[in-house]
């Protein structure tokens, strides 16, 4: 780029330091887009980064596994691997969640054969083998743990561990403290395979082989898949780990969809900061353009002013993002531990290519918002820049054009959403197509709202109030149109969640019905109740009616599948909510042998009800007929009910997980009075009623949903600056006319009324336009977004609380905006005012 | 190969006591040096080979768990029809933990411990290929046992003849890049007691001693695997059985062991122990077996050894792998070299162990261990 002249060089900053809150306001507005843009990236990447890290860190090199179909492998069918010629390297791995009593933290237990580790996980064979290995291979209850976990247990070698473990409480004595400190070991404890197959009772069985098959032929894989027992799977622990972060991917999603609103938002300010700044200088230009300076200097000088606060305010923003992503890393990571899969979180992992990301959107998007504003401030002649008028009666020829555009956009976005199939990826992009729509139409509205307001019968203020909303339009418009994008993603996530929260809360209600619910302690891994237990309960006269459940999980194309077998008392079938067929037609079918499948799994892989299923049994590869697709929402990898009586010929496994049970009209007081004496202490029970399981889901469904509480209080944040900064720059620019307003009798107070008001009413016309972008949004959301990324479906529920909140939020953002502006005009003397000129 | 044994105590020492502070844990997968831990004490509670003893065959061709290190340790020099020539080497250890049987509580408890050294060297491709196991002695995985005869750790084993119990032997082993499938058949050749009558003494304290007793020439055939092709090969193996519980004298450093099959019939073991002072010790000793079994006993006295030639590793240790042995009362004067320089076992244990070359008086083949030579 050539040099510019110095005059415009001069302009330029002379402008910008006699209007340094301008300034500062369209800093900020950067810097707030690319701040939360980039907390929202950093966090995500940390979250991903520290599950890779430590799931890397538990397979090391392994690159297949063997499992089983309930989760375990027969140790036997270990040894005759181990034992054949012509097998990759193997391992066998025992896992599984344990509990430290009293502080009831969470520690994952791995049961490792040192001596078949040494090509496998590098480190924790050695942090073993220092120890002394007599013990280790021969004395019960000895663990080996690291110093990051013994830093956070407060333990040191020698010390004894409490755990409670399938409701038993073990002591484990801490051997050794190896010098690993990563965050990944913080959780970890290591024990041998005896050690392991003690304290969860799984006598005979591991939890999977691990396999290294690095550049062996495949043959080597096939000969080993060939000896596998019925029932036994090789898999490949790329394609499982894929899954497990497939979990977080639709969560991710959730987030990334949030900061882009943000940074949406934050575009439009910077827009309209770019814009006051031209309109402000219209005279300025004027001059310049009846001295002869040509249009693309002009262009050129506001483009250059633009890349200058472009790059001042993404630094601030990366800085303030990177401050901000700590907070929201820790909110993330509790939140993917309580849902997902235990992450810790130590320190905020700067990733460049998040910052870099972050540097490129504010830049670029400073430079895209400056676009339009530059080529205005160029294009138009030297006569009409003179003219106040005459901008805003071109802005009014505009407002149609863009009025239509807008709704082109509005039903564009709606058709990708819902009509065309291209996934995920059409619905974002019908859901930001949509947006832009509703923006686009902003401007049309602010006359239409002028003429009705015009009607209504006031006078004084209220009339200035009103006759300003059209004559400033060029200003108020992206001002309205920034704090209606951030009021409606608002909205829109508000209806969403309520939707969602409303959706589960139904589902949930339905599907517990029963009045108790017993299981073994420790149920969460996959503990079984006692054998008999199910019949014992059956014959006590409290008990009317009972469902017995067994929790398996399977795989299908190679992802997880939670598999439930069932065995359903008439009551426990009125819990589901059927999607394609009636449930006369469903239970038939199930009584027939077929499979209920959840709406996920249906979506996911295409089923229908009548298609066929085929599911790995120990028998092998068996198919099912779907019976009916059923509304879930435990999982979005999917679950399938099987009927207990098409289960025990293939499991051959009686023991199940849950009972529930429906009395003969008792409370569930009694009913557990009545079944408790059943358990003993060896085996002891938990007793659940319903009411409990459905409050603590919810309470998990919005401890979800916090980090969206929080990345939508941030977008509003945001647009209350583009509010204060759009009124700012308003009541700036008329000081004048407020002067000659002071001169001809208007008061201080009279006057900051004015100002309060014009403002308030362009808050209440944001927030009514968000209230249909709004619910269109949640619509998308709900309805197309939710059903591509997560394969459930829900109904809208629209309730007035959002929306009247909402209506407040944007009253008093603009109340708020008004106040500083309105105080200043107040104050200030009118009398240089009016000499300005 | 008793002195293998010493140097497997050096192994066990290592895995039974813990680091030192502030040094990095070292296990299975680390490499360690031969260090003053050899003269650490064995359990108590093992038994020790404290005077000769009546042998029990088969029994004791199986595991004496009383003891505290075990081994059957074969080597071999083998030949395809077309020429190529490989020396093997197959290992399998055990380990005594504990003297006493472990924790009941899980099968998986275990008080034996295995670990399995095989190597094959490609003489023609001068290339050395070796891999090292380990499994406890539980559920199955590792093992021996007899009737017949089965020694294993995981997919690696020799197995006896299911009719009688030993030979022919079969033995079995694989990894990714290479594998070895040999049937060992008795020969005529008997069995040799070492020492005596099999009480192989290492030092003059007392129970610092091991049962040892060899076969010395077992007509061997099979097929050995490098990368992807197969070679059928045949030729003669060395076995030996050896077990006890001492450990190695303070001030010795290590020792070097020669297992040569002659071409007139005859087969010579002999073992030098080598003092931290680096000089040849009083305890060296071997046999001269001829082709009808009589044995004639070798000692320092009577058998000259000189080394000629070195190998450099990569980290600059002198391997001494070119020698003279003579035995002037037999007419036995031989230049032993290394077929392949590079023989080094570079896994838990560092040493080096490789096929070798006869020439002078006699021509022949034979298998070469040094030890105490690395980071010292």
């Amino acid at each position: 780029m050539k040099r510019l002249p110095r005059l415009l060089l001069r302009a330029g900053v002379n402008y910008q330091w006699r209007h340094p809150w301008q300034a500062f306001l369209a800093l900020a507005g950067i810097a707030l887009g690319v701040a939360i843009v980039v907390a929202v990236d950093l966090a995500n990447s940390a979250a991903r980064a520290t599950f890779e890290v430590s799931a890397k860190q538990l397979r090391g090199a392994a690159t297949h596994r063997v499992v089983g179909p309930d989760g375990r492998v027969p140790t036997a069918a270990y040894r005759t691997l181990f034992t054949t010629p012509g097998l990759p390297p193997m391992a066998p791995v025992m896992r599984a969640w344990v509990e430290q009593s009293g502080s009831g933290r969470r520690l994952q237990l791995l049961g490792l054969d040192l001596f078949a580790e040494g090509a496998f996980r590098e480190q924790l064979p050695g942090a073993i083998a220092a120890g002394d290995l007599r013990h280790w291979l021969n004395q019960p209850d000895r663990t080996v743990i690291s110093a990051a976990a013994a830093a956070s247990l407060g333990l040191s070698e020698g010390d004894s561990l409490s755990l409670q473990i399938q409701g038993r409480q073990h002591a484990l004595q801490i051997t050794q403290v190896h010098g690993e400190s990563s965050a990944a070991t913080r959780d970890l404890l290591l024990v041998d395979t005896a050690t392991a197959e003690v304290l969860l009772g799984m006598p005979g069985f591991i939890s999977y082989i691990d396999v290294i098959a690095g550049d062996r032929p495949p043959e080597s894989l096939d000969a080993l898949e060939a000896l596998l027992p019925a029932g036994l799977r090789l898999v490949s622990i790329d394609e499982q780990t894929r899954s497990t972060v497939g979990l977080s991917a639709a969560f991710e999603l959730n987030l990334t969809a949030m900061g882009l609103l943000a940074l949406l938002v934050g575009l439009f300010l910077i827009y309209n900061a770019m814009s006051f700044s031209v309109v402000q200088r219209r005279d300025l230009f004027g001059r310049l353009r009846a001295i002869g300076t040509q249009p693309h200097e002009i262009y050129r000088m506001l483009l250059s002013e633009a890349l200058v606060l472009a790059l001042i305010g993404s630094l601030v923003g990366l800085l303030l993002g990177a401050l901000l992503g700590q907070g929201l890393t820790r909110l993330v990571a509790q939140t993917v531990s309580e849902l997902y899969y235990r992450v810790s979180v130590d320190a905020l992992h700067l990733d460049p290519l998040s910052l870099l990301k972050g540097l490129a959107l504010g830049l670029g998007g400073t430079l895209l918002a400056a676009l339009f504003p530059a080529w205005q401030a160029a294009s138009t002649p030297p006569a009409t820049s003179l003219s106040r008028s005459g901008l805003e009666r071109d802005t009014l020829r505009w407002i149609p054009f863009l009025a239509l555009a807008g709704a082109f956009l509005v039903v564009l976005g709606l058709a990708l959403a819902f009509l065309l199939p291209g996934g995920l990826a059409s619905a974002l992009l019908g859901l930001f197509a949509l947006v832009i729509g509703a923006v686009l139409i902003t401007p049309a509205s602010i006359p239409l709202f002028h003429r009705l307001l015009q009607r209504l019968p006031l006078g004084g203020t209220w009339r200035f109030a009103v006759r300003d909303l059209k004559r400033h339009i060029s200003r108020l418009g992206t001002a309205t149109a920034a704090l209606m994008v951030a009021l409606s993603a608002a909205v829109s996530v508000a209806i969403m969640v309520e939707s969602m929260r409303g959706a589960v809360g139904d589902w949930l209600h339905a599907l517990l019905n029963a009045d108790l619910y017993v299981a073994a302690e420790d149920f969460g891994n996959g503990a079984r109740l006692p054998d008999g237990l199910a019949e014992r309960v059956l014959s006590l006269p409290e008990v009317a009616q009972a469902s017995r459940y067994r929790n398996l999980q399977l795989s299908l194309r190679e992802r997880p599948l939670a598999v439930v077998a069932a065995d359903l008392a008439p009551q426990s079938r009125a819990g589901f909510r059927f999607i394609q067929r009636l449930p006369e037609q469903v239970w038939t079918a199930y009584d027939r042998g077929g499979v209920l499948v959840s709406e996920p799994l249906a979506n996911r892989v295409g089923l229908h009800a009548g298609d066929s299923l085929p599911l790995p049994t120990p028998e092998g590869e068996r198919s099912f007929q779907v019976a009916g697709v059923f509304r879930d929402f435990a999982s979005e990898h999917g679950r399938v009910f099987l009927p207990w009586h098409s289960y025990l010929p293939l499991w051959k496994d009686e023991r199940i997980n849950t009972l529930a049970l429906f009395g003969n009209g008792q409370d569930a007081a009694t009913l557990k009075r009545a079944v408790a004496p059943l358990a003993s202490i060896d085996a002891p029970l938990v007793f659940t009623e319903a009411r409990q399981i459905y409050d603590e889901s919810l309470q998990v469904f919005d401890r979800t949903f916090r980090v969206t509480e929080v990345l939508r209080s941030l977008s509003l944040g945001v647009a209350f600056i583009g509010i204060l900064s759009a009124l700012m720059a308003i009541q700036l620019q008329r000081r004048k006319e407020f002067a000659v307003l002071r001169a001809v009798g208007m008061t201080r107070l009279q006057l900051a009324r004015l100002i309060l008001l014009e403002s308030l009413l362009l808050g209440a016309i944001a927030a009514l336009l968000s209230l249909p972008t709004g619910i269109l949004m949640a619509w998308v959301l709900t309805a197309a977004v939710q059903l591509k990324a997560f394969g459930w479906s829900m109904p809208l529920t629209l309730s007035a609380a959002p929306q009247l909140l909402n209506l407040g939020m944007g009253l008093l953002a603009a109340a708020l905006a008004a106040l500083y502006p309105a105080w200043t005009t107040a104050r200030h003397d009118p009398a240089p005012h009016l000499r300005e000129d | 190969m008793q002195i293998a044994g010493l140097f497997f105590v050096l192994l066990l020492a290592l895995l039974l006591v813990a680091c030192e502070p502030g040094s990095t844990p070292s296990g299975p997968g680390d490499t360690v040096s031969v260090s003053e831990r050899m003269g650490a004490p064995p359990d108590p509670g093992f038994r020790r080979a404290e005077r000769p003893r009546a042998f029990d065959f088969p029994a004791d061709h199986g595991a004496h768990p009383e003891y505290a290190t075990e081994w059957w340790y074969l080597t071999g020099n083998l030949e395809s029809a077309q020429g190529a020539r490989f020396g093997y080497q197959f290992t399998l250890f055990r380990v005594g933990l504990t003297p006493g049987p472990p924790a009941q509580d899980s099968p998986w408890r275990a008080s034996q411990l295995y670990m399995g050294h095989f190597a094959v060297s490609d003489i023609e491709g001068q290339a050395h290929h070796s891999d090292e196991r380990f499994s406890r002695a539980a559920l199955g995985l590792a093992g021996a046992e007899t009737g017949p005869l089965r020694v294993w750790l995981g997919s690696w084993s020799l197995q006896g003849d299911p009719a009688s119990g030993v030979f022919p032997l079969n033995l079995q082993a694989d990894t990714a890049d290479f594998a070895l499938q040999l049937t060992l058949q008795s020969g005529s050749r008997p069995r040799v007691l070492q020492g005596e009558q099999g009480w192989s003494r290492k030092s003059a304290a007392p129970g610092n001693a091991s049962y040892y007793y060899s076969y010395t020439r077992l007509p061997s055939a099979g097929r050995i695997r490098l990368g992807t092709r197969w070679y059928a090969v045949s030729g003669n193996s060395w076995f030996d059985r050896e077990w006890s519980s001492s450990a190695l004298g303070e001030d010795q450093a290590g020792w070097d062991w020669f297992a040569l099959q002659l071409q007139d019939g005859r087969d010579l073991m002999f073992y030098r122990m080598r003092g931290k002072d680096g000089q040849a010790q009083a305890f060296s000793q071997g046999v001269l077996v001829d082709e009808d079994g009589s044995v004639s006993r070798l000692n320092p006295d009577n058998t000259r050894l000189q080394p000629t030639g070195f190998w450099v590793n990569p980290d600059g240790v002198r391997y001494p792998v070119r020698w003279r042995l003579a035995v002037p009362e037999k007419h036995i004067d031989l230049q032993v070299r290394a077929a392949v320089p590079d023989q080094e076992m570079r896994h838990s244990v560092r040493y080096w162990e490789g096929a070798v070359e006869v020439s002078g008086s006699h021509s022949g083949v034979g298998y070469l261990e040094l030890s105490g030579y690395a980071s010292d």
